[in-house]
């Protein structure tokens, strides 16, 4: 390559780093969110069966 | 869920059945902006060279930029941060009210998805200010407004924990946002307006857009903003449910202590 | 026989209310005391902070934000303090209890905030040019800068009353009234330092001053108008 064409795509190299580090941030950025999104679902759901063991066990003692 | 759909703030209704669609839909047109974004759109140019190379059909005399790339998703997270906070701002006045704690709850989850966009538009904000001007932090309008935004959305969420009595947060937590939202707007006005004799302001070479540009930018921006309401349907129809539970829980304890 | 007793009209009420909060300062004294020490505390900090800077620091630019810096701390001093009285005594309750526009309560407290407010800055301008400037002179155009000094402190005691309103009522009241005051002062701080430093160091005065200036007054009107649309939610919550 010769002299002008390397000074052209001279800024390419250095930056790519940046480029592609900015994207992957963002995703993981979104990435961590829908992680946070998921463990409220799960304790949410958690609850809900707690709810029905403690309202099963009810019934049963009801019964006895 | 039947009656649910009914209600003031209908869950499990068609705004939640596009939930899904509109996350898969809007991650798959990101990285499709992605893919555009080094394909499709022409490359930037930076300073001068020395002599012009026939590079493709065109005579280039400038360097080629790759850091622009970054603005394709820069500026569509920072427009998606921006509206989710007008969401935050008409839930709190609709709050005020109506006094529907409902509302307070969908406030809380659009301020939580503002705080994942304001920190993506400052990472990339970041990286951009870093690969082009060679530091990594510099008090220029649109920076410095973002700064404040992150603080001001940590701020709210610090105000949420600190008061305990369900109504009154509600009720600071909505006032906050509110001011926030307006003060926004006046903080850009202001820190562009008003000229800085240390930094100046750098204006960004990139005003002009031409039309191969637009796509992959406007892939970006539609891609953000389902996934933003994807997102905001999935957290608000947990939340919700987390509600029936707890009020579930109340009974039983109250049945089971007679 | 009724006894029908005159409501006194909103002026009225806000003038009583404004003299309380006045006379209960000038009997003790105590707001003013503590926030004038205080300015002058920071100002011992400055000059330690400064004392390295040899001859050929400019201090003529860095006035405009020292000075505005010191008004912030001591602005968030006093708005804590002015409010942490009503609680203390149940005042707060009282006044509620009264029949009347809760607009009058946020306008009575942001006026005597701006009073207090003022009659400190009135104290610690002339300690900063003791202590900062006498080895300079300043540009003549100098005495300009009591405008940008007086809105920025209206906008200062408006916000500052709302938001201590909402942060006398939770856990770590200090903090937490810097943490909401400090990044929605932002922009009507950096308008302020702005239009001082272009008349105390000298330069182009009239298109940066006067839309420095003109800045401020358009956060000021924004942001009272909006504490006082909104301060009805927040002091009755």
């Amino acid at each position: 390559m010769n002299s002008v064409l390397q000074e052209i795509y001279s800024t390419i190299l250095p930056s790519m780093p940046f480029i592609i580090g900015a994207y992957v941030l963002v995703w993981v950025a979104l990435f961590v969110y829908v992680i946070f999104a998921m463990r409220r679902f799960k304790t949410v759901e958690s609850q809900l069966a707690l709810v029905e063991r403690t309202m099963n066990d009810r019934v049963m003692n009801d019964r006895q | 869920m039947e009656d649910m759909r009914k209600s003031k703030h209908p869950i499990g209704g068609l705004a939640d059945k596009l939930a899904l669609p509109a996350l898969t839909l809007g991650t798959v047109l990101t990285a499709l902006a992605f893919l555009l974004a080094f394909t499709v759109a022409s490359p930037v140019m930076g300073a001068k060279v020395n002599g012009v190379e026939l590079i493709g059909d065109e005579m280039i005399g400038n360097q080629i930029l790759l850091s622009q790339k970054i603005f394709y998703f820069h500026m569509p997270v920072a427009v998606t941060s921006m509206v989710v906070l007008a969401g935050t701002a008409f839930f709190a006045i609709r709050f005020l009210m109506t006094r529907d704690a409902l509302y307070d709850l969908k406030a809380k989850i659009c301020t939580e998805l503002a705080l994942v966009f304001v920190i993506c538009t400052m990472i990339t904000g970041d990286l951009w200010t870093r690969f082009e001007w060679g530091v990594w932090w510099t008090w220029e309008p649109r920076l410095t407004t973002y700064l404040i935004l992150t603080l001001m959305v940590i701020a709210y969420f610090i105000l949420r924990a600190a008061v305990d009595e369900p109504e009154r947060r509600a009720t600071f937590a909505s006032v906050f946002s509110i001011i926030m939202f307006i003060d926004v707007p006046i903080s850009f006005m202001i820190t562009r307006l008003i000229p800085s004799s240390v930094h100046p302001v750098i204006l960004r070479t990139d005003s002009g857009l031409s039309p191969d540009m637009l796509a992959p930018m406007l892939c970006a921006l539609f891609g953000f903003s389902l996934i933003s309401y994807g997102l905001y349907r999935f957290r608000t129809r947990t939340e919700i449910i987390g509600q029936r539970v707890d009020v579930l829980k109340e009974a039983l304890d109250n049945k089971l202590g007679n | 026989m009724a006894v029908s007793v005159k409501k006194p009209s909103t002026f009225a009420q806000f003038k009583t209310l404004l003299i309380k909060d006045l006379q209960r300062e000038f009997r003790t004294k105590d707001m003013l005391s503590s926030m004038a020490i205080y300015a002058l505390l920071v100002l011992v900090v400055y000059g330690a902070a400064l004392s390295q800077t040899g001859r050929q620091f400019d201090i003529l630019q860095m006035s405009g934000g020292l000075l505005w810096a010191l008004i912030v701390f001591t602005s968030l001093l006093g708005l804590n303090r002015s409010f942490s009285y009503e609680k203390e005594d149940g005042c707060l309750e009282g006044i509620l209890l009264v029949p009347l526009d809760r607009s009058v309560v946020f306008l009575s407290k942001a006026c005597s905030n701006l009073i207090f407010l003022l009659a400190v800055e009135v104290l610690i301008l002339p300690l900063f040019f003791f202590f900062f400037l006498t080895t300079t002179t300043p540009a003549p155009t100098w005495p300009m800068m009591l405008l940008p000094l007086f809105v920025g402190t209206i906008g200062i005691a408006g916000i500052g009353t709302l938001l201590s309103t909402i942060t006398v009522n939770t856990r770590g009241k200090d903090v937490m009234l810097a943490v909401l005051f400090i990044p929605l002062i932002f922009p009507l701080l950096f308008a302020c330092v702005s239009a001082t430093t272009v008349v105390v160091a000298g330069g182009d005065i009239e298109g940066i001053f006067r839309n420095s200036v003109l800045m401020a007054a358009g956060y000021d009107l924004v942001m009272v108008l909006l504490s006082w649309v909104l301060y009805d939610f927040v002091v009755s919550a």
